[in-house]
């Protein structure tokens, strides 16, 4: 069972969230010229950045004339976390990181409109303070977007946890760091919120299926949340861009 | 003599959105329903899904009679039959080149669709198999033009016309195709005295003018004068056109002969081509340029 | 990197623009594009800055770390350089694409900032012969538009220049081994003395002739280029401008990079050259961060990063 204190008597969290409250958000779409696609996304202290390349001819190993290839690689800064990381990248943890992230953007993807390509997606972890995985994915999301890559739906991840107030469970939004330490369950779901589906979940620790259905449909609403923000994110990318003889040339 | 060092800070950064009008277009982003089913077919960019058209991009939606197409802001080139490009060559392989053209396949040029020397309709031989990397080697830039496109969506590119073929000394430079304007020109000789090719795909060549008109039969005398280097002035044109070019992408402007020959005349009111690098200076330039436009399309 | 494809006459025109002085974007040879720099970016370092030299995009962390210093040096403290090239710049740098690239600055920065008169490591000492302060300066590559080693330089001067250092508070000592209480107030520490610190400055040989501040076709017309370490002038860096006029700039490395070969002379105009842009850099940088100290005063500023 998680310890009863992640929630303080007036019903707040270790840094004073409410239970259903995500960090905050802060993203920008286009940051870097080089890659056809990328994006800067800050979930709370954890910073994350995404590029794009392609979709372009895949190598010839990997080709498929199914649809596209998608590749993914997870890496973190050095200094990204508390205590120095030795290697950023290639460890069993950032493998599987670039894994989970191929499952989750795959099913966004409209994989099937582009045989013999591949798309790489590259995260760069610039700060990792929890929940670095459901950033990377919503950054990735973003980078999409920004290369122009057909989606089905944007695909957002949030983590949930389990606390309990008085004898009460109360699911909590959005794991940071210090939650995370703390040794609570923790639910990641990557799904595309408007079609519903789920793409990746993954728990850690153990849960009593009595609470699961509880703390999915709070992780659930946590990715509707990200979508609004990144909806909202992308519409000023575009107003932004859009300069005025561009809609005369219709 | 110091060279020229300029280090400024974030908190001064410049915003290169040049904000035009307050009127934007409705704007799609994926996942949402542009309508039903009943009476419009789906175009790029969007996809069919519980008897809707949902859009897959973000973007604004274009309507041609019953077609609905989602354009993103910016994505790989689509090619379309007839368009110019510029393009890299990758590879040479048997009776063909891979050609870079920024879009998602390699595009391809067959051999015979090129020009060869001695006579346009004549018969590829082994011998001009033999001869390919004399005619177009890796790193050769060419024009072309998009001749058809195959069914996983590369492109068959074609040379066969006296505009199109290998391009000489200049610079090359890449923005998203998007930014590119479709006109039925995409050769241009500015006023400047400086040719320019608007690729569709988003590479942008310039060069001096009269090196694109030489059609010698003489190879060698070709040859030395594609080598010959460019005179001083027609450099500080093209580097002038280079920055201005630059400063349009930095704002996403769109690029076409006017509005590159606009950037143009207003950043000559900065004497120093280096200047048009300071990020201020390519803001102005962009928003001049706008401003040009904008008074344009009034009148 | 040379992964960049010209054709042959591409080339060329760079070469005769080399040659005139007036590069295909305006510049004359000795001309630095515009960099934006920005500080601390990085909280969970203990000093960081990022530095963008028009699309080449450097971010450097700075962390320590207690240590056992050398027993040959026990009253000097320790730096390592870590470069990590992301594959954010090109997917050639994926998995372990980048390493070659990375192992080359990495240990030309180790050798610009060996000597004593580059960076003094003195100041890393906590106690003679136990402990030490260790450096780790992280740089990641997150974008490459040419000229990389400079880029690296400036932005690692940044971020030390950053750095903070904890006070140590109270020392026990017990038996051998010795105990630190650091100060847990997160404004009581020390700033280090960088304004020695090393710049690299990459003299690209085109034709016969070198430039500064190459873009990445630059490069790649080039078959070899000069990478030497100038030290800096500590009066670009504090307020108090202790006017040290007979101060003179030391090489402190010279590398070289690339498959051709140089003449001894133009070694020796090269690294004049390398002198003079190294000096106007380290001016500029200067200035620079001691804007930004200024501006931000004692207060946390908002950091932009890669917002705005």
């Amino acid at each position: 069972m998680p310890p009863p204190d992640l929630l303080s008597s007036q019903g707040l969290r270790l840094d004073g969230r409410r239970p259903n409250e995500l960090r905050r958000i802060r993203c920008k779409l286009g940051v870097f010229t080089q890659p056809d696609g990328s994006a800067y996304l800050e979930q709370g202290n954890t910073k994350v950045l995404a590029a794009v390349y392609g979709p372009h001819q895949a190598a010839k190993s990997k080709s498929s004339v199914e649809g596209v290839v998608v590749n993914c690689q997870y890496s973190m800064a050095t200094f990204s976390t508390g205590e120095r990381k030795n290697r950023p990248r290639g460890d069993r943890k950032s493998q599987e990181m670039s894994l989970h992230l191929r499952q989750a953007l795959t099913a966004a993807i409209k994989t099937e409109l582009y045989p013999r390509s591949q798309i790489d997606i590259y995260i760069e972890v610039l700060q990792a303070d929890g929940g670095a995985y459901c950033a990377s994915v919503n950054a990735a999301t973003l980078a999409l977007v920004d290369a122009g890559v057909p989606l089905r739906a944007y695909a957002c991840a949030c983590s949930a946890s389990m606390a309990w107030r008085g004898a009460q469970p109360e699911p909590l939004l959005d794991v940071g760091h210090v939650e995370e330490a703390a040794g609570g369950v923790v639910l990641t779901v990557a799904s595309l919120p408007s079609t519903g589906s789920i793409a990746l979940l993954e728990l850690s620790h153990r849960l009593h299926s009595d609470y699961f259905e509880m703390v999915l449909s709070r992780a659930m609403q946590g990715c509707k949340d990200i979508e609004i923000v990144l909806d909202k994110a992308v519409r000023e990318h575009l107003a932004e861009g859009w300069t005025k003889q561009d809609v005369v040339t219709i | 003599m110091n060279g020229h060092v300029t280090i400024r800070l974030a908190s001064e950064r410049v915003n290169h959105c040049v904000a035009s009008s307050n009127e934007l277009p409705r704007f799609y982003t994926p996942g949402e329903v542009i309508s039903g089913m009943q009476d419009f077919m789906r175009g790029h960019g969007t996809y069919v899904e519980d008897d809707c058209i949902k859009s897959s991009v973000a973007g604004v939606m274009q309507k041609v009679n019953k077609l609905i197409c989602v354009r993103p802001l910016k994505s790989r080139y689509v090619g379309e039959i007839g368009d110019v490009v510029v393009g890299r060559v990758l590879e040479v392989q048997q009776k063909r080149w891979k050609i870079e053209t920024n879009s998602r396949l390699d595009s391809i040029l067959q051999l015979s669709s090129v020009n060869l020397p001695g006579g346009e309709l004549r018969r590829r031989s082994a011998e001009d198999e033999q001869m390919m990397r004399k005619h177009l080697q890796e790193g050769d830039l060419i024009s072309a033009e998009v001749q058809s496109v195959f069914s996983d969506g590369s492109l068959s590119l074609h040379t066969r016309s006296l505009k199109y073929g290998k391009l000489s000394q200049g610079v090359l430079m890449k923005v998203f195709p998007s930014l590119i304007k479709r006109r039925k020109n995409h050769f241009h000789n500015l006023p400047c005295g400086i040719a320019i090719i608007i690729g569709n795909n988003g590479f942008i060549w310039m060069s001096p003018m009269q090196r694109n008109v030489i059609i010698g039969e003489n190879k060698d005398e070709i040859q030395n004068y594609e080598h010959q280097p460019i005179n001083k002035s027609d450099r500080e044109i093209m580097a002038r056109l280079k920055n201005c070019v630059a400063a349009l992408v930095a704002a996403k402007m769109m690029l076409d002969d006017s509005s590159i020959m606009f950037a143009y005349e207003e950043s000559l009111r900065y004497d120093d081509v280096k200047e048009l690098l300071d990020p201020e200076v390519m803001l102005d330039i962009a928003f001049l340029t706008q401003h040009r436009l904008n008074s344009i399309m009034e009148e | 990197m040379a992964g960049l494809l010209l054709s042959s006459t591409e080339k060329m025109y760079i070469l005769h623009g080399v040659q005139d002085d007036y590069r295909s974007d305006g510049r004359s040879n000795i001309d630095y594009r515009p960099m934006e720099l920005e500080t601390d970016v990085v909280s969970h370092a203990s000093g960081s800055a990022r530095l963008r030299l028009a699309n080449t995009d450097i971010l450097v962390g700075v962390k320590t770390e207690i240590d056992e210093p050398k027993p040959n040096n026990p009253g000097l403290g320790k730096i390592e350089f870590f470069v990590d090239c992301s594959a954010n710049a090109t997917p050639e740098f994926e998995g372990r694409g980048g390493e070659q690239l990375a192992n080359m600055i990495s240990n030309l920065m180790q050798r610009a900032y060996h000597s004593s008169q580059a960076f003094d490591l003195k100041q890393l000492c906590i106690l003679e012969g136990k402990q030490c302060w260790k450096l780790y300066v992280d740089i990641l590559i997150l974008e490459c538009g040419g000229n990389l080693c400079d880029a690296v330089s400036l932005a690692v001067k940044a971020a030390l220049f950053n750095t903070r250092i904890p006070f140590v508070k109270a020392a026990l000592m017990d038996g051998g081994s010795v105990d630190f209480q650091l100060s847990d107030d997160p404004y009581d520490c020390k700033l280090l003395e960088v304004g020695n610190a090393p710049l690299l400055v990459t003299l690209c040989k085109i034709g016969n002739k070198c430039v500064v501040d190459p873009s990445a076709e630059e490069e790649s017309c080039s078959v070899i280029s000069l990478i030497v370490g100038i030290t800096g002038n500590p009066k670009y860096y504090s307020k108090e401008s202790k006017a040290s006029l007979n101060f003179e700039c030391k090489c402190s490395t010279i590398g070289m990079n690339g498959p051709g070969s140089v003449a001894p002379e133009t070694f020796k105009a090269a690294i004049t050259q390398g002198i003079i842009a190294a000096k106007c850099l380290d001016e500029a940088l200067g200035r620079t961060l001691l804007r930004e100290r200024q501006e931000c005063g004692s207060y946390k500023k908002n950091s932009y990063g890669f917002l705005k």
